[in-house]
């Protein structure tokens, strides 16, 4: 594509606009590339590229798969691009593609490394040829933004090249019949023990057959529509996996992988299977790059999970346990709920899942509480529910309806003095579940659950 | 007491399912009955006091739109008959005239409200509302991509006081003829209003009070004054 005088004026101007946050200490990861696809409409289409891009979407998983990929890749000495510290929508993007070239417009890196919103592809890819495009999952997210993933799946659809590889997860029949014309490679894991016949969860967004309307039969049910299914009356089903998790041993915190004819062993550096899923979408892109398995598990063994997404400490002898429940997100609260009551042992939940900006504006629209399994927290196992912030008498409403007791439940306007009511003493581990805003609140409330336990 | 619920299976978005389980709490006799979108409705041959369909995605608005066309009569009948409807978020547009796409291609719909809808699917509408219903404040939601238009002055559900209405320039929110009501406020609305639902368990016969009723008063109180003190 033809690069014109708007395109240096477009790229000067940003690289000095980056210069200048930089010496003014502010963050330099957004508005260099909105600053540049303003001057230069089309900006991201006319700069050079590396030869190979991996763009990672999905609705959960995105940001860790990203990095994870990024920490092996320099693990390993690759050098590459990314958005790690930008945003995820176009000017994200260009900020990072600004950042991989010299004032010539050329390309300084061979490879990189972009997470990607799903709702940003119409500005990203027809500009922007992606030689790898992972899907991680495709799920109800939040109803403002997304819609339903109907809407997400045909935005992808439209817009994803038809040169790009896609790696799909093929546990999902969303995520997995996206794009269906492009070439694809599936990852997934194999039928394990805690899969079930039936789906227990309240959101299910793909019940009947794309093709002919008949009600698909589900072989296993893992969460929500990820499992394996087929039409009983046309060719619909779930596809062959290229990668795929043969064993899952969480005893030893281990995974066997088949590819083909190789089966290889990797280490698991978290026992969700959200984070299963995860990894073994990273070691299917790393493979893809050309990494070994053995580059990849040195390095993986290595990674952990970042502490603002979960986090575990032990005081006085009982566990004190954060983890991510992104406010607004239905699927990735009850994934966290149903990882909190199959947890071992007795335990105390707190609940910070206000959206505060949502907060900020006057009133957060709780309609996601109701395509969450809270049900999953009506656990014998789970003896206190602390729910606080300015939505507290929602979250008590919704949690009397997913039959919680009353009494089990502490519910109050103020996060930080809700947290008095803590009963500490018959409990084993106690869950902080906090919304991807609340990081700061959610420390605030950690060390003071840190100070309780001892004294 | 008999309740259907239209293409579960398919208009089940934004948690709106719980307005019926929500009522079931209310009234734990109800039967629940559950119409899949290739069986014949329940209210075609049989007596219902209540007829519920949610929101669903755009395509499956025409699967809907297909399988209650031949159902136009009834469903007209029943309506005069004061047989109490509840359609929420993107459901009421199934019974207008049309449905009007960007590139101006129309979906013709079951058409017993003269009204219609566009879509514009790069632009999804987000608001709260606070709107009438007779002597009740009634609070919620839109988040949509379509906007109604045509003559609904006589037949309203709500005149908005915070909010819109059928579209941005309207303050009458949805549909009303005598127990149908469809409106595009979405999600768990007869958990969020539950005096509109006192009124509801009223117009279908239910003796019963609502359920949770002290802690639904106060969730529903609290957010009626926050949403009143914001500007719009």
């Amino acid at each position: 594509m033809k690069k014109g005088f708007r395109f240096y004026i477009a790229l000067w101007g940003a690289k000095a606009v980056t210069v200048l946050l930089k010496l003014l200490r502010r963050n330099a990861s957004f508005f260099p590339g909105k600053f540049a696809t303003v001057v230069c409409p089309g900006f991201i289409g006319k700069i050079d590229k590396p030869k190979t891009i991996v763009a990672v979407t999905g609705t959960n998983g995105k940001t860790t798969v990203c990095n994870m990929i990024e920490d092996i890749l320099k693990d390993n000495n690759y050098t590459f691009i990314d958005n790690r510290y930008g945003s995820n929508i176009d000017a994200g993007v260009a900020t990072a593609l600004i950042s991989g070239v010299n004032m010539k417009g050329k390309a300084k890196k061979d490879l990189a490394i972009f997470e990607v919103d799903e709702r940003s592809s119409p500005k990203i890819y027809p500009y922007m040829t992606p030689t790898y495009l992972v899907c991680t999952n495709l799920f109800r997210d939040s109803l403002m933004r997304n819609a339903h993933t109907e809407f997400i799946s045909e935005i992808l659809t439209k817009n994803i090249p038809k040169e790009t590889t896609l790696i799909l997860n093929g546990d999902d029949l969303i995520a997995s019949n996206i794009a269906p014309e492009n070439k694809r490679i599936y990852f997934g894991i194999d039928r394990l023990d805690t899969d079930g016949d039936k789906c227990e969860n309240i959101a299910r967004d793909i019940i009947v057959c794309p093709k002919c309307n008949s009600k698909l039969v589900y072989d296993y049910v893992r969460y929500n529509h990820i499992g394996k299914a087929h039409c009983p009356n046309c060719d619909f089903k779930s596809p062959n996996i290229d990668y795929l998790v043969t064993n899952l041993d969480l005893e030893n915190m281990k995974i066997t992988l088949r590819n083909g004819d190789l089966q290889e062993k990797y280490d698991l550096i978290s026992d969700n299977i959200i984070n299963i899923y995860n990894i073994v979408t990273v070691i299917t892109v790393l493979k893809q790059l050309g990494l070994s398995s053995e580059q990849i598990n040195e390095s993986l063994k290595k990674q952990k999970i970042v502490d603002t997404r979960y986090s575990e400490e032990t005081v006085n002898g009982k566990k004190i346990i954060t983890h991510l429940a992104k406010g607004m997100n239905p699927i990735a609260c009850s994934r966290v709920f149903d990882y909190v009551r199959k947890y071992k042992g007795k335990k105390a939940v707190i609940l910070l899942l206000d959206d505060l900006h949502e907060a900020e504006k006057g009133s957060e629209n709780t309609a996601w509480q109701y395509d969450t399994d809270y049900e999953f927290l009506n656990d014998d196992s789970i003896t206190q529910i602390i729910i606080a912030g300015a939505r507290y008498l929602d979250g008590l409403v919704r949690l009397e309806i997913a039959g919680v007791s009353k009494e089990k439940i502490v519910y109050q306007r103020d996060e930080i003095t809700a947290v008095d009511k803590l009963k500490l003493d018959d409990v084993e581990t106690v869950f902080i579940l906090h919304d991807l805003y609340a990081i700061k609140l959610k420390e605030a409330v950690k060390t003071k659950v840190e100070l309780m336990l001892k004294n | 007491m008999r309740i259907e619920i239209l293409f579960p299976e398919f208009c089940n978005l934004f948690g709106d399912m719980y307005n019926m389980r929500y009522l079931k709490m209310c009234v734990p006799e109800a039967e629940l009955i559950e119409t899949a979108l290739d069986e014949v409705p329940a209210f075609v041959n049989e007596d219902i006091n209540l007829i519920y369909l949610g929101p669903m995605t755009e395509k499956t608005q025409e699967k809907v739109i297909k399988r209650l066309m031949p159902y136009k009569e009834r469903i007209e009948e029943l309506i005069e008959k004061n047989v109490f409807f509840l359609f929420t978020g993107n459901a009421v547009e199934v019974l207008g005239k049309y449905i009007e796409n960007e590139d101006g291609s129309k979906i013709e719909g079951v058409g017993i409200f003269d009204v219609y809808a566009k879509r514009n699917m790069m632009h999804r509408h987000n608001s709260y509302l606070v709107g009438m219903y007779g002597n009740i404040e009634i609070v919620g939601f839109k988040s949509q991509f379509t906007m109604m238009y045509g003559d609904n002055s006589s037949s309203y559900f709500l005149q908005v006081e915070k909010g819109i209405g059928i579209n941005e320039e309207s303050k009458l929110e949805g549909i009303k003829k005598n127990n149908f009501i469809g409106t595009y406020l979405l999600g768990p609305i007869l958990i969020e209003n539950p005096l509109f639902t006192e009124k509801v368990l009223q117009a279908i016969g239910a003796k019963t009070d609502i359920a949770l009723k002290e802690d639904t008063l106060a969730a529903y109180e609290a957010r009626l004054n926050e949403l009143k003190k914001l500007r719009k």
